[in-house]
């Protein structure tokens, strides 16, 4: 988490500054949405496409967290804490912890893990971004950045591809894009959102 | 991208954490496979949409490279091994 934090620091740093940089740490924490927001404003992104890009890429919080609800037994205000730290990481180490612990400790063992996971990680990004936007050798970085979007991307696709469908349905996300990028170059980048949505829509999970 | 801009995602990808941990009951069988499926399409496409310019124009070799050799690594489902891909690929396309 802490190397693409620097990843993310680099990059970032000569689209937003500094100070914003630091703040999408801070407040957002979410590697992906933060990497995709940063490849969107360099190529020129209006802030509506930016919006729904966020509010897209959450909707799978909701299936996170609601697998997360049945384990915990705390109160809402505590549950509400704990959801800052649900980011996909944390969500498999909550799971993984909650399957191994016995039967009336499950949702003890799933709250802990998602809070001391949840921290690790949140104190490992934030001080990678901070080395990633103050570190004056990280020129590299920024000269490779055309080629670290594509393939962060890349490997959070297959990350993401957990059944044979969702690879077709990402071939032809990417595919549908790749002819919104020939032929209406003007939605290139709104093209994500809306063919990852219209190739989630149809058809049953096989 | 404004301080403001960033606040309102902050909120967004906060209430979406939040929503269903705190108040919503579990999403149907029906709309949590539509949900699961939306991530992987929305990445694939933002690694189209990053890699090629204006007009599908293609990028440069090493580029082309990284991204080739981010594609073989995908059937490991492992981020670092993706990285590692890319950088692999993209050194190789140095000497294009």
């Amino acid at each position: 988490m802490g190397v693409f934090g620097t990843l993310y620091g680099a990059a970032a740093r000569g689209a937003l500054g500094v100070p914003l940089t630091l703040a999408s740490s801070v407040l957002v924490y979410s590697g992906a949405l933060q990497f995709a927001l940063v490849a969107l404003l360099g190529a020129g992104t209006a802030t509506l496409p930016l919006l729904l890009i966020a509010l897209v890429l959450n909707l799978r919080h909701l299936v996170l967290g609601a697998a997360l609800r049945s384990r915990f037994e705390s109160g809402p205000i505590r549950r509400a804490l704990l959801a800052f730290f649900l980011v996909d990481e944390t969500f498999g180490f909550a799971i993984a912890a909650g399957n191994a612990a016995e039967p009336a400790a499950v949702g003890r063992a799933t709250e802990r893990t998602l809070l001391v996971a949840g921290l690790t990680l949140y104190v490992a990004w934030l001080l990678g971004t901070l080395v990633g936007v103050l570190g004056g050798g990280l020129t590299a970085v920024e000269s490779v950045a055309g080629a670290i979007f594509p393939v962060l991307f890349i490997g959070l696709a297959a990350l993401a591809a957990t059944r044979r469908s969702h690879v077709v349905r990402a071939l032809a996300a990417a595919g549908l894009t790749a002819a919104v990028a020939i032929w209406l170059p003007g939605l290139r980048m709104l093209a994500p959102v809306i063919t990852g949505m219209l190739v989630a829509l149809p058809g049953r999970e096989r | 991208m404004s301080a403001l801009v960033v606040v309102v995602i902050a909120l967004i990808t906060y209430a979406s954490r939040a929503a269903a941990v705190v108040l919503l009951p579990r999403p149907s069988a029906r709309f949590e496979a539509v949900l699961s499926r939306i991530p992987a399409a929305i990445f694939a496409s933002l690694a189209t949409a990053t890699l090629l310019g204006e007009g599908g124009a293609l990028p440069a070799a090493p580029v082309l490279g990284a991204a080739a050799g981010a594609l073989l690594a995908t059937p490991a489902r492992s981020l670092l091994l993706c990285l590692i891909g890319g950088a692999i690929g993209y050194a190789a396309g140095l000497f294009f």
